[in-house]
């Protein structure tokens, strides 16, 4: 059964988030459908405490820290390789590394972090399936790292091939798989947690903005503000007619909706589906038409597309010119 | 020695369509100059059929190039390549929807028009002597029986090259290593890999269906394009240069990234 960590909790220790705020985001997550969260010792303590019956994970550095943190479901530990409740964690930055864990036969539960590039190898498959082949006994949990793009493909394959645990972080901000991403394409792929509302990832990511005090990009995968606009004219006709045709899921499973933008790749079908949408009268073909001209030269002109407000002001302006024609 | 790889651009064309921008004639221009510089392969510089200035534009740019092709983007329509055929590009490519839900839903229409249609382009612009290359749309949620003979009816009519287009970006690794392999196992086709970054996936299935055998890989600068955006090329090319060889290295499509973000910052 597939597992995953989120290890978004270790990375706030410059800025720890008030003790409410920090409870909120835990309890989104496991909404979200996460297993077991991670969070470092100064989070644990803006916290307080923990809630009831989820599964929390410590990074500590001494054995000893269990006793002085208890009620974890697992402790992370770079420095202990094999006790009671524990995870070690082994940096592996070359695939040519997995050797190594052929010492580690007597670990019982491992965390592999790294292995960025291990998707440009042609034989990346073969080296996921050693990876299990040397630790037949041991509870391998993938944590890939982003540097070149590719973790959150890589917590997918191993996931979906090999093993079975992974760890995440929103929006990938620990430079590994992003959380998000790995629960959509794993819901896509694998109709992982189809039940789980994720509909939840509008509001961890307003609470992680306000964490960071900064936006998260308008393109981020499945998260970002303005991935669900659709301007080209073929686009927006075909998700008018059936949204499945260009959209991988429905924007609303993760809290999104489709918006359409006037543009110069807008068409005479883009038009009127606007006019509709602003409840607007719809005119016919050869004034949808001046529309559309004036709009793809506007938007050129002003190097951008359009704001509902401006193309509102064009449609009035092509129409009222078309009642002075008929009135002369 | 490393494999070669070719990268088509397509920032001036689905990396455009993304909302918020609208380049104009002289920022098509530049960017063209930029990337031919850079050494892509082939520059998709936009669609004629969107504007008298898309066509203005487009053919500026097959003006000023020097190493690139430039191709031009077609729907599966006749007067639309006609329309491609004026700018006279070096390639004509044709967007043809092969999976079942864009041929019912969208165009309601069935795989023997599709088939029919697409073959009338082809002759239409071949006639001219202009090179096409054909792209699947939504490939990665097509059956690929109907694919492959797809293929094969092309192979008959002159085309070398297709597009698997991940039009909505549901690829994973596996599904792209997949569709590549059982394309390659089957004929003999040049395959460019066209994928979309709905799952944070782009750079990852493009690396992968490079190692299964795409020759081209298309990108976008700053990976700008259609909702969460293509495989960024500055991305694209830091994970794997290691790997495969191409004309230019990270740092060269850096120093272009600063020299058009003021023109393409609004798709970001």
């Amino acid at each position: 059964m597939i597992k995953i960590i989120d290890n978004t909790l270790t990375t706030l220790d410059r800025i720890l988030p008030s003790k409410e705020d920090l409870h909120t985001f835990c309890q989104l997550l496991f909404t979200l459908g996460v297993d077991a969260i991670e969070m470092s010792r100064d989070v644990y303590e803006r916290m307080e405490y923990l809630p009831d019956n989820q599964k929390f994970i410590l990074d500590i550095d001494l054995l000893e820290e269990r006793e002085l943190y208890p009620g974890f479901y697992r402790y992370v530990s770079r420095h202990i390789v094999c006790d009671d409740n524990l995870i070690y964690e082994l940096q592996m930055n070359d695939a040519r590394e997995i050797v190594k864990l052929r010492a580690l036969k007597g670990c019982k539960e491992l965390r592999i972090v790294g292995l960025d590039d291990l998707i440009c190898y042609d034989s990346f498959e073969k080296i996921l399936q050693e990876i299990i082949d040397f630790l037949p006994k041991t509870s391998v949990i993938l944590c890939p790292e982003n540097t070149y793009g590719c973790a959150s493909a890589l917590a997918i394959q191993w996931v979906t091939g090999f093993g079975s645990n992974i760890t995440t972080s929103f929006a990938g901000c620990k430079n590994n798989a992003a959380t998000e991403e790995v629960m959509v394409a794993l819901r896509l792929a694998v109709r992982y947690k189809i039940s789980r509302d994720l509909t939840v990832l509008s509001d961890i990511k307003k609470l992680y903005e306000k964490f960071i005090s900064k936006s998260i990009g308008n393109k981020k995968a499945i998260i970002g503000s303005d991935i669900f606009k659709v301007e080209a004219g073929i686009h927006a006709d075909g998700i008018n007619k059936n949204p499945a045709t260009y959209e991988a899921f429905d924007p609303r499973i993760v809290g999104g909706k489709t918006e359409l933008v006037i543009g110069k790749h807008s068409g005479t079908r883009s038009i009127r589906l606007k006019l509709e949408e602003l409840k607007l009268p719809v005119p016919g073909d050869f004034v949808i038409t001046k529309i559309l001209d004036i709009v793809k030269e506007d938007c050129t002109a002003k190097r951008r597309s359009l704001s509902d407000t401006e193309f509102v002001g064009i449609v009035r302006e092509v129409i009222r010119n078309e009642r002075k024609q008929i009135h002369r | 020695m490393k494999e070669s790889k070719y990268i088509v651009d397509t920032t001036l064309r689905d990396g455009e369509q993304s909302p918020g921008i609208a380049l104009g004639i002289e920022d098509k221009v530049k960017i063209a100059k930029l990337l031919d510089e850079l050494g892509v392969y082939e520059i998709e510089a936009g669609i004629p059929v969107l504007s008298d200035a898309e066509e203005e534009a487009i053919t500026k740019v097959i003006k000023n190039k020097n190493r690139s092709k430039i191709s031009v983007w077609s729907r599966m329509n006749i007067d639309d390549v006609k329309r491609s055929i004026r700018c006279k590009p070096d390639i004509i490519h044709i967007g043809m929807p092969v999976s079942y839900i864009q041929i019912y839903s969208k165009l309601k229409k069935n795989k023997s028009w599709v088939m029919k249609n697409i073959l009338e382009c082809v002759d239409v612009a071949r006639v001219e002597n202009i090179d096409v290359t054909v792209g699947f749309e939504d490939a990665s949620r097509s059956d690929i029986g109907f694919v492959l003979s797809i293929i094969k009816e092309l192979k008959n009519a002159g085309i070398n090259t297709i597009r698997i287009a991940d039009t909505v970006g549901v690829l994973t690794p596996k599904r792209t290593m997949e569709l590549v392999n059982t394309i390659k196992m089957n004929s003999d086709m040049r395959i460019e890999m066209h994928v979309h970054n709905d799952l944070g996936m782009a750079v990852a299935n493009s690396i992968v269906g490079a190692r299964a055998g795409a020759d081209l890989i298309d990108c976008t600068l700053f990976g700008i394009g259609e909702r969460a955006g293509n495989c960024n090329f500055y991305d694209f090319i830091y994970a794997c240069e290691s790997v495969f060889q191409f004309s230019m290295n990270h740092k060269q499509i850096r120093q272009v990234e600063k020299l058009v973000y003021s023109e393409l910052s609004g798709a970001m």
